[in-house]
Formats: C-alpha cells, structure tokens, sequence
C-alpha cells in the first residue's frame, strides 16, 4: 500500500509500464546508442589519435570556417529576424500573412533543394550572382555563399521566437514612455529592444546551433575548397568516403562536443532571461 | 457508504501534505473538509477518490480495505473544481460517458443510457442543454453538468473539489440548496472541500476543520461555532 | 477630425512614423524576396526551362520513379515510428512525476542539436560493417548501413523530437484533470486515451506529424551519409537531385526539386491553415 519506488510518484493514471517502455527504448534505440557508438569509437581511438585528427590544419580550417560562419549568420538573423517578427506584428499591410507563412519555408523546404537553388541564383552565371559579379562580387563558392546559405536555413528562428514576446507588449509601456517625454527612436532603444532581447538571444543560439551542423543547402554552394570553403560536416563525409572510420569519428566527436556546448548555452540564455523576464 | 480514514498520510517529496489523519464518515453524512488553502484537504479529497495514493494509513469503506482499490472500481462520484467537462463532448455525451465506458456485460442499451441522462438532466433542472457543448454553458450549468455525470454512474459516495469555487455569489447560493436537495434525494455520502466557513456551516452536517496538514476539529456545525477546539479554528471562524 | 483641419493624421504614440514603417517594410520584403521568394522561383523556372514535356518525362524516368517509391515508403514508417514515440513520451512526461523529467526532455532534444551528418556517422559506426553488431547483421543477411533500414533509422533520428515536443506543452497546458474525471467514472486507461486525450490532442498531432513528414522527406544530410547512394535502391529523392545536379542534369534535378517544393508549399499551406484555425488547441511557442 506504501509506494515502493521513490522514481516515479505514484499515480492512477494509466498506461505508465507502455508509455515509459516505448519512450525509453525508442530514445535508447533511435538516439543514445548510435550516440555511445560514436563516444565509443573515439574512446578506442584514444585522446592522443582524436587530437592527431583534429590537429591539421584541413580539420582546424574546416571547424573554424563552420563555427565562424554560424555565428555569423546567426548574428544576421538575430537582427533581421527581429526586424521581421516586429514588422509581421506590428504593421498591416497587403501580404503580411503570405509573408508570415514563408518566414516558415526554410523549415519546410528540403535543404537540398535550397542548397541548388540558392547555387543556380547566386553563382555568377545565374541572374543575381550576375549581377553581384558585376561589381565583382563573388557570392557562390566562396564563404559568402556560405553565409548565404546558413543566413536561410536559421531564418525562421529568431522570428518565430521574438514574435510572441512583440504580441505581448502592453503598448501603454510604450505611452508611458513618450508621456515621460521620449522620443520613438528613445523609446524604442530603451524600453522595446531590452524586452526583445532575451528572446531574441534564443533565436540566436537556436539558429547557430543548426548552422553549425548545417550540410545539406551549404555543400552545393560552397564550392567546397580545402582551407577555404569546406565545413567541417563535408569533411566528416569526405572520411566516411575513404572507410576511414577513425578520423570521422574524431571530427564527429568534435562536432558533438560544439553541439552540447551550443545546448548549454541556449540553456543558460533561457534561464537567465527566465530570471530577468518571467518568460522566454 | 460508511468511510473510514486510518492514519492517512501523505507527503510530495520531502513536504508534508498530510501529516497522519483519521477520520469515521458516517452513511449519508454531508461532510465539509474546511480550511485555507494548502490545509491538505483537497489532497485529502484525491485521496478517497483514488487520485491520489497515500503514503502510509488505510481507507475503509464498509469496513472493507480500499486503500489500494483503483480509481474506477470505487465508483466514487467525483466533481472537480474546475468541472473537467470533456470539452469535445456535448452535455449529453458528458453524462452518459461512466455508463458508455462500463464493459459490455453492465454496460445499458443505447435507449437506457438516454433515458437515464434525460433523467438527470431533469433533476439538475437543466431539460434542454443536452446538445449543447460545455463552452455553451454558464458556470453554474456547468457545475450541475459535472454534478449530473459524476451521479450517472451510480456512485457509492459524493466527492466535491470547491463545488462552488468557480461561481459568483448569487449562482453560489442558489446551488448550496441544490446539492442540499439531491444529497438528501440520493442519500449517498458525500464529502466536499471548501474553504469558506459560511458555506460549510450552512451546508453540512458535519464540519471537519483542517491546517497544515492536520484535522484541528470535528464537530457539527454548532459544536465548531460554540466551541471551537483551537486557537485556529477559533481565528479561522471568525474571520 | 478631418483630415483638412489636421494635415498630419494623429499617430499613437506606439506607433512608428511612416518613413520608419516605409524603411523596416522595405528591408523585410526585399530581405525575404532574396532569400526565399527568388530561390522558390529559380527551381520553378530551370525544372521548366525545356517546358512541361522535359519535367514530367524525367520524372517518369524509371531512377526518379525509385526515388520518389523510396522516399514514400521511407516517411511511411519514420513518420508512423515518431507519431507513436511523441504520444508515448508526451503522455510519460505529462502524465506522471518523475525524478529526471527535465534531463529526459533534453534528451529527446538532442537530435536537433546534432548535425545530421554526426547522426549518420554514428549509425555507420554502430551498424556500418566493421563494427561488431554490423558485421553481424550483414553476416546474417540484413545489412543496415547502404540499405534501408539505415535510411529510416537516421530519419526516424532527426525528426525524433517533433512529434513530441508539440505534444508536451498542449498537454502539459490541458492538464490532468479530464482524463482524471474520465478514471473516476470507470473508463479503462485505452478508453480515456481514446475518448478523452486522443480528441483533445489531435491538431498538435496533426501539426506535429506534419511538419514531421516535410522533414523525413527532404532530409539530405543523415540520409547522405548511411545511404551509399546506389541508383535505383537507396537513393531517396533528396539524393536524387544532387545525383542528377553533380551531373549536369539542370532539368532533371530541378524537376525533382520542383516536386519536393510543391509539397512544403502544401505542407506551409496545411500548417498556416492549422495555426488560424486551431491556435487554441497547438502548442503557443514553437521552433523547429
């Protein structure tokens, strides 16, 4: 009659054996085990044999160039995407919800097609890559296609998390503010902005850690030249081409490693705006 | 029914919701669990419905050990605070749901079930609402649907979560009566949680007063009025 | 007020002034017409750049017709997979209180926050030939890595979370209270699912699946790198345009690429209609 486990409370809820069975196994089949292959393909390999992979300038090159390029798209979209959660709220004008609707297209779109599609465009014999290499601009196949690439595929983030916050501002805080003698540009600057950011922070990290990893829409524009222009997802697939188990695991593992500290910070930027706000 | 409640105990983690209660609910008795929020007597209320599942103690019914009886064999009526109408369901399908859900063997025609409800919605006097969906309720109509669905499926006791919480004075008044009417139409045992002093004293039979945790008093309600047991209770009343 | 009396019309003081909306308008069209609008025009235009004829005809081509059976059936059993593990795991986590709920959530997660190229990878080293349980199951006849069942295995990994994580907060919002009820009046733990959950749930179900399905579709990366890309078998139709575009085939790849557009238009289209209809019953806060 006493609960016997001290895991679980005690419930009359039913159906907790199946739902805790099927949770439990599909996560450890699906997730944790291909997981722990991978965490175990580099505990063979050795710390020493992970560093020699990583430790080239090709590998360094490569992680560099995805981390950097993340940020900085992620950096784009933090401002582009508050720009349009608050043009998508607060103005009305013809095509808000078509616009509303393809904010989300980048989600929905394979990345391999917005990978073609974005190359036949900006390369420059396509129409805006033309008209970029005229001013001798060169997008595709260099890191600004990259940059193009993963500023789409991170679209959406920022948009779609600053969006609820700008439907909740109590417009009365932005009356107080001009009744106090501020001007809009002020206003805007001291009080909007700062209630934006937390959110805003989270699309960011969000839209980083997907760019990161991103392989699919950057492979066909990048143009993918060692040193230059080749991510560090390309090269795992480069390693797994040539049966060379050990050095993708390796430069998965470092993936991996990028991957949790990305999770961790968007963690701690949900806590920390939690504290500030009361919500994300 | 009579219940009986043997050292009931209860806590969530390392906080103590109920500290060790007993309590002997006589057959037929409109009982009140009165006290301010976070007394326990809601979690008390979960308890006897089988909601909840204590720590350490009994539950008797009729004598009868029910502490480990699931929820759905202890047919106990239960109304919760915010009503919990399935909110996809007409009224209809709301009351008839305990005598749909009973295996084939018990389980009454098409025709019984509808004359049934019928039934029950004459005796909360709402005839007509059958077709009607909970949002297209007021909230006392929806208190009395709640009422009609926990008594379709003949229930051994009444249990009521703030039955009267929810509702506006006037609506508050009218519906006191209405369950003093079907308590004493029914005669089941019925047990409600509330805490407002006026309601219990002008309700029931019976008063069980509660803090932290722990029963402070017993009694009917003049006992409790006339001489109150605690400091507590003697604050508690005249506030 | 006429406007002759007051030539500038009054403004809200939480309003921003016409030349500011004029400008951030502009920027959020242009932005969007550059990065969104231009792409979806330049798959229509090169999948049509030899008209309907070419098109239709490289997509009745007997590869393409594989790829489009594969990628099919490989949805038909991920999205199925992850539609019973998000009600499985929505229900566990809504339903009970349990120590490690928040580590558990993260851990379902996790797929988002993993390149789909290190989800492969991690399946070709779990299942691949040279590891141990590999190299017994292709002894045994049933090959994982470079076969099919590794295609829906790094699906059903990447699209692990979406089904789950619009379920959880609608239920967690919704509460307990009605499948309570439901118990205390003698239903049987399958009849309160059905009756009783199953209703209150069903477009974040849907919502969920669907946007599940747009990305077991078109996943490239995973799928890439545990597909080995054998024409006919294991080529899904993501793999199939960068097969046909690393080959020069413009129209051929781009009517594939057609094909998949067509359907995220209609899964956006499917999904704005959901978010106006039924907002009430979908999760409030969203990222994907």
């Amino acid at each position: 009659m006493v609960s016997r486990s001290t895991w679980i409370a005690r419930s009359p809820m039913p159906g907790r054996g199946v739902a805790a069975g099927i949770t439990l196994s599909m996560l450890s089949a699906v997730v944790l085990l291909p997981i722990g292959a991978l965490i175990w393909q580099g505990v063979q390999f050795g710390p020493l044999g992970i560093w020699d992979v990583i430790n080239r300038d090709r590998v360094w090159a490569a992680l560099w160039l995805s981390f950097r390029l993340a940020f900085l798209a992620a950096g784009f979209n933090l401002v582009f995407g508050t720009l349009l959660a608050w043009v998508l709220v607060r103005y009305r004008f013809a095509g808000r919800r078509l616009v509303d609707a393809a904010i989300d297209l980048p989600f929905a779109l394979p990345t391999a097609v917005a990978g073609i599609a974005l190359t036949t465009l900006y390369a420059p014999n396509g129409f805006l890559g033309g008209l970029a290499s005229q001013i001798g601009w060169k997008i595709a196949y260099t890191q600004w296609g990259i940059f193009l690439a993963l500023v789409f595929v991170g679209l959406p983030f920022v948009t779609r998390t600053v969006q609820p916050v700008v439907e909740e501002i109590d417009t009365e805080v932005e009356e107080a503010s001009a009744t106090l003698g501020a001007s809009r540009l002020y206003t805007m600057r001291h009080v909007i902005l700062p209630m934006l950011t937390p959110a805003a922070l989270t699309g960011f990290a969000l839209s980083m850690a997907r760019a990161v990893g991103e392989y699919g829409s950057v492979i066909f524009i990048a143009g993918n030249i060692p040193l230059k222009t080749e991510i560090a997802p390309l090269l795992i697939v480069i390693q797994l081409e040539e049966y060379n188990y050990n050095a993708a695991g390796a430069i998965g593992l470092a993936m991996l490693g990028i991957s949790f500290v990305m999770l961790l910070a968007i963690n701690l930027v949900q806590i920390w705006s939690r504290r500030k706000i009361g919500h994300v | 029914m009579h219940i009986q409640i043997d050292q009931i105990a209860k806590s969530f983690g390392a906080t103590s919701a109920l500290h060790p209660v007993s309590l002997s609910i006589p057959q037929g008795a409109l009982v009140a669990l009165l006290g301010p929020s976070g007394s326990g007597k809601t979690t008390l209320l979960r308890i006897l419905g089988g909601l909840e599942f204590p720590t350490s103690g009994r539950v008797m019914f009729d004598g009868q050990d029910a502490t480990n009886m699931s929820v759905q064999d202890r047919r106990a009526g239960f109304v919760f605070q915010s009503y919990a109408l399935f909110r996809h369901m007409t009224v209809f399908d709301n009351i008839a749901y305990g005598l749909r859900a009973r295996p084939r063997a018990t389980r009454p025609a098409a025709a019984e079930i509808a004359r049934q409800v019928t039934r029950l919605l004459d005796l909360i006097q709402l005839p007509d609402t059958g077709s009607r969906f909970p949002t297209q309720l007021s909230g006392g109509q929806r208190q009395r649907v709640a009422l009609a669905r926990a008594l379709a499926i003949q229930p051994r006791m009444l249990l009521l979560d703030e039955p009267f919480g929810a509702l506006d004075a006037k609506v508050r008044k009218e519906l006191r009566q209405g369950l003093r009417d079907i308590h004493d139409e029914t005669g089941l045992t019925s047990i409600f949680v509330t805490h407002d002093q006026d309601e219990a004293m002008e309700l029931a039979d019976m008063v069980v007063v509660m803090s932290m945790g722990r029963i402070e008093q017993v009694g009917t309600p003049a006992q409790i009025r006339q001489t109150p047991a605690t400091a507590f209770v003697k604050d508690f009343i005249a506030a | 007020m006429s406007d002759i009396s007051h030539p500038t019309r009054f403004r809200r003081a939480s309003d921003d002034s016409p030349v500011a909306r004029l400008i951030l308008i502009g920027i959020a069209l242009g932005g969007l017409g550059l990065l969104v609008a231009m792409p979806l025009l330049v798959v229509l235009s090169q999948a049509l750049a030899e008209g309907w004829g070419a098109a239709l005809t490289s997509l009745a081509s007997h590869d393409a017709r594989s790829a489009i059976r594969l990628t099919l059936l490989i949805t038909a059993i991920a999205v199925p997979l992850n539609a019973v593990f998000g009600i499985a795991a929505a229900w566990f986590i809504t339903k009970f209180d349990f120590r490690g709920k928040a580590f558990l959530i993260t851990l379902i997660d996790l797929p988002f926050s993993i390149s789909p190229v290190v989800a492969g990878l991690c399946i070709v080293l779990l299942f691949g030939a040279n590891s141990t349980l590999g190299g017994l199951l292709v002894a045994g006849g049933y090959p994982v890595v470079f076969a099919v069942p590794g295609i829906i295995l790094a699906t059903v990994f990447v699209t692990f979370p979406f089904v789950a994580r619009e379920l959880i907060p609608v239920m967690v919002e919704q509460g307990r209270a009605e499948e309570e009820a439901a118990l205390t009046l003698g239903a049987s733990g399958w009849r309160v699912f059905t009756t009783v959950t199953l209703p209150n749930i069903r477009w974040a179900l849907l919502y969920g699946t669907l946007l599940c399905t747009a990305r077991a579709m078109g996943e490239f990366g995973a799928v890439a790198v545990v597909s080995g890309k054998i024409r006919g078998q294991t080529a899904t139709m993501p793999i199939t345009i960068e097969m046909l575009y690393n080959e020069y085939l413009s129209v051929a790849a781009f009517s594939m690429a057609g094909l998949l557009t067509c359907l995220a238009l209609i899964t956006l289209t499917l999904k704005t209609g959901l978010e106006l209809r039924h907002a009430d019953a979908l999760a409030a806060t969203r990222r994907h």
